[in-house]
């Protein structure tokens, strides 16, 4: 923008102090939390009280604790899926399709096997278990390969084709779960069927083993990127492509990489969300839902700039307010669907708040050899 | 075939003419005190290297640039372009060295778009009507509604000539119209261009370093060279020796190579190599070449004949369409860029930042891109930070790169402390095989003089060292071998004692000669 003898100019901050990153994220926070009071604003409480509300849920309450924990867990294994593509400049939208492919494949596991209940068990729980974790990851990583490969090799749109995918990963679940498909559940309808308790993941102390997974899986992506060959040829990948594949980086590979690893973690979300979260252990009627909040896996590893450790307490805010904001829609009776306007809104915030991280705005004079109009090239057409 | 001016013309009062034009950039004299002119009705050819200042003399004379010196004169009257609006009035078209339509909008769209007389309102039905009868004129078949991004670059081309011509265009500038076109397209146009004169009565500025197509289609030509004009000739008297001489000037090469290091066995063997480029047209055509340890061979041509194909190729960055590429005794054709860094393939890109380097990491993330697979580097497929630290200090200081310190990015070097680095990073590989592409464009004498000697240096350790550059002092002071490429083709392989630069110069500009190829 140019005015008179001056412009303003978006231009790109140099290097930025790790301070300044996590105070840009604080005010962000802020920011959302002050702009959704006006959300609050037909509660049957005060303003404060609401807030008290959506905190005293999410954090200090034990059930919503537990609660909190859980779907901290879902979302850092899509923050994983999203986030190891990311590094290479590739971005896995086919998230939901392989969560979804994930459960399947967990569910396959015991219906394969015939260990639908706890007396027809043919192996040892903890043995089926490890099945289907491992079954989750590689559905997902194949379903993320499959993305991948059509990225690298082929020149087809392969935004068009994972959305596609997740679509029809999502009807082959509707399909499995329904009155009559092979998942069927035996009481209710439009539900997958329940685990044997044996082959529920197991707990300690109401947490489940998932959450070890998905802190020890942070720590190694983290060191993945900064100390391997294999994070560097990623990194390399994704600031310069043309760079990466003169110094020996096959484009192919790697791709097919990242999105095989992506996928696998989108599995275990998968895996996760159905078969370690109490009360749950079965694809409910509602697994949709699953498939939306996997994109809050996209904004976290977007605002953690790749770090996966980064992505932790980002993942535990998100999963934290969005249930503590449906607790407090029900208990104060506050209009529906104000978990997800807050999600929205920290979401906006974060982002603006990026875009100011990246870039500042600066004045500076013109010199006034540019302005006369004598343009040596115009822009290409 | 040369083209006879009609005989019954008189000398005319020229319809364009530029005196005493100068155009300074800075730190260059584009153009000094040129004197210019055109008659009407002609194909009035601009020859000239690249830089010599033809873009910059045509860019004024369509209002473009400013000169900073000088005046235009339009059928003997002083005229004033502030702009090209101005030039367009008064009949003037061009059509630039690089495309430039709306990719997402029809033909017909591109053509009568921005022009002057479609102010508001715009009748497209009328429009149709009258650049569909341009279009029968010249023969010239285009679907008006299809989209540009359909269409191929020669069909661009007429476009964007069809644009000028429905701007009324009487005098048409092309400035390197031939440089991206298919042999078949460049022989349409010309026979088009002809066309346009013969039945329109339409000037023609042919903008061009291509010595055929001077020949081939021109009138008169006039001849560029570091930004004045050394020669005004009729294209009928003059011969392709002729306009090389003007062209290249006769410059001799002030520094050569060592002869002492003995060549050693022939490391690399080119056989019969054909490539794509990347808008899909045969960038190499046949060529072969072969290149012992201890040798320089300078690859000398205009951009865009296949250096940065051949390149490529050798790198395995390109595939073939046939032929064979031999290194060290095996046959490389198919093999990836990772097992040639491997076998001891070193590349230099033209494109430092594009290409050779990244420019978000820091100078020890760029030291491993040519490291992260070298076992030394990477003990259990971790990186050796330690290691890489201390190789990277090793280059910095060995090849005088100015940096803050190892972890800058190298975003904030320069660009001859960039190439500096890069050419550390690849030598301290001790390659077998050197690929140099542009070693020294852009950079300031003394890295220049830097980078050659290390060049230099490579091949007395025994490097078989490929040098590619548009700089043909540096081509003849550095070779043992030159060979000038035109059109994805060696013309010849030169021993450098045959070498003089009238005889690379033309054969760069496509003058066919057989000379003690090899
Ligand atoms: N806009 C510009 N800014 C600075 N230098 C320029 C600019 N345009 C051209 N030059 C310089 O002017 C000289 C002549 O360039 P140009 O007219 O493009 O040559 P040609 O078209 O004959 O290849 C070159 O040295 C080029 O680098
Ligand atoms: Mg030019």
């Amino acid at each position: 923008m140019r005015l008179g003898r001056y412009e303003l100019t978006l231009e790109p901050r140099p290097a930025v102090s790790a301070v300044y990153t996590v105070l840009t994220a604080v005010v962000a926070i802020l920011l959302a939390l002050a702009l959704s009071s006006f959300l609050f604003l037909s509660a049957d409480a005060s303003l404060l009280g609401a807030y008290r509300a959506v905190f005293s849920y999410a954090f200090f309450n034990p059930r919503g604790i537990l609660a909190t924990v859980q779907r901290a867990i879902y979302l850092l294994f899509c923050t994983y899926a999203f986030l190891v593509p990311l590094r290479a400049g590739l971005w896995n939208i086919g998230l939901p399709g392989q969560v979804f492919a994930g459960a399947l494949a967990a569910f396959a596991v015991p219906f394969v096997l015939r260990a639908q209940e706890a007396q027809t068990l043919a192996l040892a729980p903890g043995l089926l278990i490890l099945l289907m974790v491992a079954a989750a990851a590689a559905a997902g990583a194949m379903l993320g390969g499959f993305a991948g490969l059509l990225r690298a090799r082929l020149q087809v749109n392969e935004i068009l084709v994972t959305m596609m995918l997740n679509s029809i990963l999502f009807w082959l679940v509707a399909y499995m779960i329904k009155e009559g498909g092979p998942f069927m559940g035996a009481t209710a309808e439009g539900e997958g069927f329940t685990l044997p308790a044996p082959l529920t993941a197991p707990l300690l102390r109401g947490v489940p083993f998932t959450a070890a997974l998905a802190l020890g899986a942070a720590v190694l992506l983290d060191l993945l990127f900064a100390k391997t060959a294999l994070g560097y040829r990623i990194r390399a990948f994704g600031e310069n492509p043309a760079a990466a594949r003169y110094g020996g980086i096959s484009p192919v590979a790697l791709s097919l990489l990242v999105f095989l690893l992506g996928g696998a973690f989108a599995g275990l979300a998968g895996y996760h969300a159905f078969t370690a979260v109490p009360g749950v252990y079965k694809i409910p009627g509602n697994y949709g839902f699953y498939g939306d909040l996997a994109f809050y896996g996209i904004i976290s590893a977007l605002i953690a700039r790749g770090s996966a450790v980064g992505a932790v307490p980002i993942a535990v805010l998100f999963a934290g307010l969005s249930l503590g904001a449906r607790f407090a829609q029900g208990a104060l009776h506050l209009p529906f669907g104000v978990d997800y306007a807050l999600l929205g809104l920290l979401m906006m915030t974060f982002i603006a708040s990026h875009a100011l991280y990246q870039f500042r705005l600066a004045w500076r004079r013109v010199p006034s050899e540019v302005l006369q109009p004598a343009p040596t090239e115009l822009p290409e057409g | 075939m040369p083209l006879t001016l009609p005989a019954d013309r008189a000398p005319t009062e020229p319809i364009l003419a530029a005196r005493g034009i100068t155009k300074r950039f800075p730190g260059v004299l584009a153009l000094d005190h040129v004197d210019f002119e055109v008659q009407a009705g002609d194909v009035h050819a601009v020859l000239g290297q690249n830089g010599a200042g033809k873009t910059t003399l045509m860019n004024i004379l369509f209002g473009l640039v400013q000169p900073d010196e000088g005046a235009l004169y339009l059928r003997g009257q002083r005229v004033h372009f502030r702009s090209p609006h101005d030039a367009i009035a008064q009949g003037i078209g061009m059509v630039h060295q690089t495309r430039r339509l709306v990719a997402a909008h029809t033909v017909l769209e591109n053509i009568v778009l921005g022009h002057p007389r479609v102010r508001g309102f715009l009748n497209l039905r009328g429009a149709r009507r009258e650049v569909e009868a341009l279009c029968n004129r010249y023969g010239f078949t285009v679907d008006l509604g299809a989209r540009v991004w359909q269409l191929s670059e020669g069909e661009r081309q007429w476009v964007e000539i069809l644009k000028a011509l429905y701007g009324g265009a009487k005098i048409l500038i092309l400035d390197e119209p031939t440089s991206v076109l298919t042999p078949p397209e460049v022989k349409t146009l010309l026979a088009g261009l002809q066309a346009l004169v013969r039945d329109r009565g339409v000037t023609v500025l042919l903008v061009t370093h291509k010595l055929p197509v001077v020949m081939a289609a021109s009138h008169r030509v006039t001849v560029f060279r570091s930004g004045s004009v050394v020669a005004r000739l009729r294209t009928g008297e003059a011969t392709e020796e002729i306009l090389v001489q003007h062209m290249i000037g006769r410059e001799v090469a002030f520094r050569t190579a060592d002869r002492s290091a003995e060549a050693g066995r022939p490391l690399l063997h080119v056989e019969q190599v054909s490539a794509f480029n990347d808008r899909g047209l045969l960038a190499l055509r046949d060529l072969s070449f072969s290149l012992r340890a201890g040798e320089v061979l300078g690859v000398a041509g205009v951009t865009g004949n296949g250096q940065e194909e051949l390149a490529q190729v050798l790198a395995g960055l390109r595939p073939v369409t046939s032929g064979k590429v031999r290194f060290a005794d095996r046959d490389v054709t198919h093999l990836s860029p990772l097992e040639r860094w491997r076998m001891g393939v070193g590349y230099i890109p033209a494109e430092r930042i594009e290409v050779a380097s990244i420019a978000a990491f820091s100078l020890v993330e760029n030291t491993a891109l040519n490291y992260h697979f070298d076992p030394a580097f990477t003990p259990r497929g971790l990186l050796d930070d330690a290691g890489l630290d201390q190789l990277t200090r090793r280059i910095l200081s060995a090849y005088n790169v100015k940096a803050p310190h190892q972890y800058a990015r190298a975003r904030h070097l320069s660009g001859g402390n960039l190439q500096r680095l890069i050419l550390g990073r690849v030598l301290s590989r001790r390659p077998r095989l050197l690929i140099a592409h542009l070693p020294t464009q852009g950079l300031d004498v003394e890295a220049t003089a830097f980078v050659r000697a290390k060049l230099l240096d490579a091949r007395a350790e025994g490097a078989a060292v490929l040098l590619i550059s548009e700089d043909l002092d540096e081509i003849l002071s550095l070779s043992d071998w030159v060979a000038p490429i035109y059109e994805g083709r060696f013309v010849a392989v030169l021993l450098r004692e045959q070498a003089d630069s009238e005889t690379v110069g033309a054969m760069m500009a496509g003058l066919q000669k057989e000379a003690g190829a090899r």
